[in-house]
């Protein structure tokens, strides 16, 4: 028996839960020689902006305990770039592409994402609202309800596509925000995005990123990301959850399905572990086998 | 067009002791020691620890495609070297490469110019190893090589034993010129060859390598260094900031538009 890995992200259907996170994967395509891109769930791209970005001076990254500091500052090449260049390489795979939105105002988010739903090949926007590495915009929207509904409610307007919200963890409580993304129209909601922190070189007496700020993802932020997820999942219980922040392992992701998650995204893992996403993939349909369960639904949230 | 790279779980052959916690490192590595050129270099992971999580980027120091082996040189002074270095004979490590850009050697040029400051030695020695048996009659090689002590000069044997003429700085005087390298590359500058630079040291040492090849109008390549989280190309941590030919200014990747570049592309902060 091969048990049934596909998953429904509301109209989003993947044929395994594993997707690859925002940033962490490029456009996908520069991994195409490592990473057989057909076996993913989906693949997230990087987050594209309006114009092309340039990004933070370095350093913009920083090595800590079982994790990384990083404050890139969403350097890319901007949405029309990404259609006209990158898209169509992408098409050859039948993984669904979910594009991450980024902006610096409610009207970017808007601009960028019907450019994105104009072009053929995108199978829903992921809407960056946590990034903590920008002067403006970004975190500022994610750590309010208000904002978050603001810009979550103008992009629904511009897209047919299926909404995702990426939340951030740098808040007080995040289910009045997660409720705020879902009133306005947002189908599934992704958390977390990463956790602000600072590293500093004791040589140098200095901080050790530029921006001296940065957001922390790996290992480290597991117990944060996983607490926020039940705690989204206890509230919001019919709403298909994505969850994020390391994964290094098949264990890892199916703690994350046993709080409630309906998929998963492997991030920083990406970096030190091209293949990680198949191990992932195969361990996922291993333990079930083992275990005699047939679908993902059977443990999905069974963890209270 | 992406060149092959290769994730290989590789064998380690030897731990060879080059210096007082220093090693080279030998690998069997078929497809990368089968590929790889001068410049390029392999991310390695000993074991698969959430601490240190990173692979650490080394540049190649020699390939043998006949053995299917590379080496590549590192110092016990971190946890992660500490991992490397009780790394048992016939045990894996996991390596991937080749990576990023290589020397491209100045076919007009009749003196070539290896600068190696500190740990940069590596990636100049498998370039003059591969230069040398190359050059017309009228070409030389000259390697400027230094260091802060005598004892951390490493591999200055095998410049020799390719028949290239090597001068030595120190920082503290106990070998060779009392100074920096870089003071080295200004008296060799001076000498009416025509000449071309590659470089691979500490980026304040590459900084005054270019400005010193700008001055005197000589072509200049050179190795950065810049923490690198993936080193093929997708989290955008190595950047370095460059000119571009309309003159703007952009972030490249260390690791995958370098790291070898050439100098005079670079915006030296």
């Amino acid at each position: 028996m091969t048990p049934n890995l596909q998953v429904s992200l509301g109209r989003l259907q993947l044929r395994n839960p594993v997707m690859v996170a925002a940033g962490t994967f490029g456009y996908g395509v520069e991994y195409r020689d490592l990473v057989d891109l057909s076996q993913l769930g989906a693949i997230v791209t990087k987050s594209l902006t309006l114009t092309p970005r340039m990004g933070n001076p370095p350093p913009r990254v920083a090595e800590t305990p079982a994790g990384m500091l990083n404050a890139i500052g969403l350097q890319n090449d901007g949405v029309d770039a990404f259609v006209v260049e990158t898209l169509p390489r992408l098409r050859a795979y039948e993984t669904p592409i979910i594009a991450s939105v980024a902006g610096e105002s409610v009207e970017e988010y808007v601009r960028v994402a019907a450019k994105l739903s104009r072009a053929e090949g995108v199978a829903a926007l992921e809407l960056n609202l946590s990034c903590p590495n920008q002067a403006r915009g970004g975190m500022e929207f994610g750590v309010s309800p208000e904002l978050t509904a603001q810009v979550v409610a103008a992009v629904r307007q511009a897209t047919p596509l299926p909404l995702i919200a990426k939340l951030t963890p740098n808040v007080g409580d995040i289910v009045p925000v997660a409720q705020a993304a879902v009133e306005a129209g947002a189908e599934v909601l992704c958390l977390i995005n990463t956790v602000l922190g600072v590293a500093v070189d004791v040589r140098e007496r200095r901080f050790r990123l530029a921006t001296k700020v940065g957001g922390l993802s790996g290992p480290a932020i597991k117990p944060i990301a996983q607490y926020h997820l039940w705690r989204v999942h206890q509230a919001l219980p019919e709403v298909p959850l994505v969850g994020v922040g390391g994964i290094g392992s098949a264990e890892d992701a199916l703690e994350y399905i046993l709080l409630g998650a309906h998929a998963v995204q492997i991030g920083t893992a990406n970096y030190v572990q091209p293949t990680l996403t198949l191990e992932v993939i195969e361990g996922i349909q291993r333990y079930l086998v083992d275990h005699g369960i047939d679908s993902l639904e059977a443990i999905r949230g069974v963890v209270q | 067009m992406m060149m092959a790279r290769y994730e290989v779980a590789a064998t380690v052959v030897e731990h060879q002791r080059r210096a007082a916690n220093q090693y080279e490192l030998i690998l069997h590595a078929p497809p990368i020691a089968q590929s790889a050129m001068p410049g390029q270099f392999v991310m390695v992971r000993p074991l698969r620890t959430h601490a240190p999580l990173w692979r650490r980027p080394y540049s190649i120091l020699r390939a043998n495609p006949d053995k299917g082996v590379i080496s590549i040189f590192y110092s016990v002074q971190s946890t992660f070297t500490e991992l490397l270095s009780l790394k048992p004979i016939g045990s894996t490590v996991q390596v991937l490469g080749p990576l990023g850009t290589c020397f491209q050697p100045v076919r007009a040029a009749r003196r070539h110019i290896l600068a190696a400051g500190g740990t940069g030695v590596p990636p100049l020695s498998f370039f003059a190893a591969r230069l040398i048996p190359t050059l017309q009659p009228d070409e030389q090689v000259l390697i400027l090589a230094g260091a802060r002590r005598r004892d951390l000069l490493v591999g200055l044997d095998e410049f020799r034993a390719l028949g290239a003429e090597v001068r030595v700085a120190t920082d503290d005087g106990s070998r060779g010129y009392k100074g920096y390298v870089t003071d080295l590359l200004a008296q060799a500058l001076e000498e009416p060859i025509p000449s071309a630079v590659y470089a691979c040291g500490p980026n304040r040492m590459l900084k005054v390598v270019a400005a010193l090849c700008l001055k005197h109008g000589v072509p200049c390549q050179v190795s950065l260094d810049a923490p690198m989280p993936c080193g093929i190309g997708v989290c955008l941590g190595c950047a370095v900031k460059v000119r571009l030919p309309d003159g703007g200014v952009w972030y490249k990747r260390a690791c995958t538009e370098g790291p070898v570049f050439r100098a005079e592309e670079v915006v030296w902060e």
